[in-house]
């Protein structure tokens, strides 16, 4: 494609008396022969045929997209340039953030959960001590806690593992989990086929008699 | 330099004021100098428990608002010289209290006593975060049952985040008592064993007072039932009391009543 750019002076303009447009061109002539005419408002017969005879371009009730000062456009090309550069900064913030979170993302406590306590943990939590009746906990990640948990527990990771716990509130991926079913000393609970699936991980102790 | 101990419970109407009472006069025959405080604003009952009723001239919201002087708002007990009181306003209420006021009203307690006891009002609020805010230690009053040692371990989850020990990381040491341990009632299975509560509030024990009719009629008639030598319950303070004063005591189990004891040694005979 072949194209050529450049900027055209513009003479616009409406009549309103004839006689003194057609005078004001005859004396003006030599400085507006290079202009390209525009005409708002009424444009008359004779007024088409002075402008030929005169051999001006013109145009009529028409809006042209007017031009701005080099100042301006390098202006809005330092706005669009920093704009870019932040832009790319959140983006990298991001990525860091995103990474930040992969790997810090496991919480290890040892402390009891004691009752009135709302823990919620974004990633994955191992819980080495107990969760007493009236704490809650939630996680985004994945759970695990080696002692009796008798409070409220809200997990949505991939898999949950829990001891025996007859007294507690078990809601897994909004599904609340039987606590029949966890009778082993530590169980695995995780989602399959869009179903839950208990496995016990350490089965009960055995006794033996001696 | 004494102690503060906070005796706390979460729950109302497990024994804390009867504890206090109890364990107060139990250290004051010890020979150890001791104030029990009533921080339970607006409901006062440790007066009436330790049978000083009609001696309260000044109470505890006057002393800190510098409406009266400290010295002669302490009462001294009649039973024990050790043991003196600061009664609680009933006209107030709990919102009273400020942080500051409680602070330099605990210092000045600390600096000529050697043991402080607070009895905190029930509950979680305001009066009982300003009763743990400046105490050494607490003891933790329950009862066998599950709503008691639910409050008790939310009670517990308060004052390790917002006394000054806790908030500073430093641990508020923590004493449990069980209270109103019915021996039958445990061997049927129907109250909670000593071990479950200490596997769910996991801190020290320092004593089990059993249930005994006689703490009611010691409370109506204003003398502590660590008085009668013949209680149980009082005798169960009388240990508690000296585990509190750094004595080695053997631990009772008070979980065998007498008729289960008789059971057993027919059982042997059998």
């Amino acid at each position: 494609m072949k194209s050529k750019q450049y900027s055209v002076k513009v003479f616009e303009t409406t009549i309103t008396d004839e006689k003194k447009f057609m005078e004001f061109f005859d004396t003006n002539y030599a400085l507006f022969k290079d202009h390209l005419i525009l005409i708002q408002g009424d444009l008359s017969n004779s007024i088409r045929a002075y402008l030929d005879k005169k051999s001006l371009k013109f145009l009529h009730n028409q809006t042209l997209p007017v031009g701005r000062t080099r100042k301006a456009i390098e202006e809005e090309f330092q706005v669009q340039k920093t704009e870019s550069t932040v832009n790319q900064q959140i983006a990298e913030a991001k990525i860091e953030q995103l990474s930040n979170k992969l790997q810090n993302n496991l919480t290890v406590l040892d402390t009891m959960v004691r009752s009135g306590r709302e823990l919620d943990i974004d990633g994955d939590l191992l819980l080495l001590n107990r969760v007493n009746s009236g704490a809650t906990i939630h996680t985004t990640g994945n759970l695990i806690i080696t002692q009796v948990v008798e409070g409220a527990l809200r997990c949505d990771g991939n898999f949950m593992m829990i001891t025996a716990s007859p007294k507690a509130n078990i809601i897994f991926h909004g599904v609340e989990v039987d606590n029949e079913l966890l009778e082993n000393k530590l169980n695995r609970v995780e989602l399959k086929n869009n179903e839950i699936l208990i496995t016990p991980v350490i089965k009960k102790e055995i006794n033996w008699a001696l | 330099m004494g102690i503060v101990i906070a005796v706390i419970s979460g729950k109302g109407g497990v024994g804390k004021t009867t504890a206090t009472a109890n364990l107060g006069l139990g250290i004051a025959m010890n020979d150890k100098s001791c104030i029990v405080v009533d921080f339970d604003i607006g409901q006062r009952n440790l007066d009436m428990i330790l049978g000083l009723e009609n001696r309260v001239v000044y109470d505890l919201v006057q002393v800190m608002d510098g409406d009266a002087k400290l010295k002669p708002s302490i009462i001294k007990s009649k039973v024990n010289e050790n043991l003196h009181f600061l009664a609680a306003s009933q006209s107030k209420d709990k919102t009273v209290l400020e942080s500051k006021k409680v602070e330099k009203l605990v210092k000045e307690l600390r600096e000529s006593y050697d043991y402080v006891i607070l009895d905190s009002p029930a509950g979680i609020e305001s009066g009982f975060e300003h009763t743990i805010e400046f105490a050494d230690a607490a003891i933790v009053v329950v009862n066998p049952e599950v709503s008691s040692i639910r409050d008790a371990d939310r009670a517990i989850g308060i004052l390790d985040s917002k006394s000054e020990k806790g908030r500073n990381g430093e641990e508020v040491a923590k004493y449990l008592i069980i209270n109103r341990i019915s021996a039958e009632m445990v061997e049927s299975g129907e109250m909670l064993k000593s071990e479950d509560i200490l596997d769910i509030l996991n801190i020290k024990l320092v004593g089990k007072v059993p249930e005994d009719r006689g703490v009611i009629d010691a409370s109506n008639q204003g003398k502590p039932v660590i008085l009668d030598k013949k209680s149980h319950a009082g005798q169960a303070y009388v240990r508690i009391a000296g585990r509190l004063c750094g004595q080695k005591v053997d631990m009772k189990d008070v979980e065998i009543s007498d008729k289960g004891l008789f059971k057993k040694i027919t059982g042997i005979f059998r």
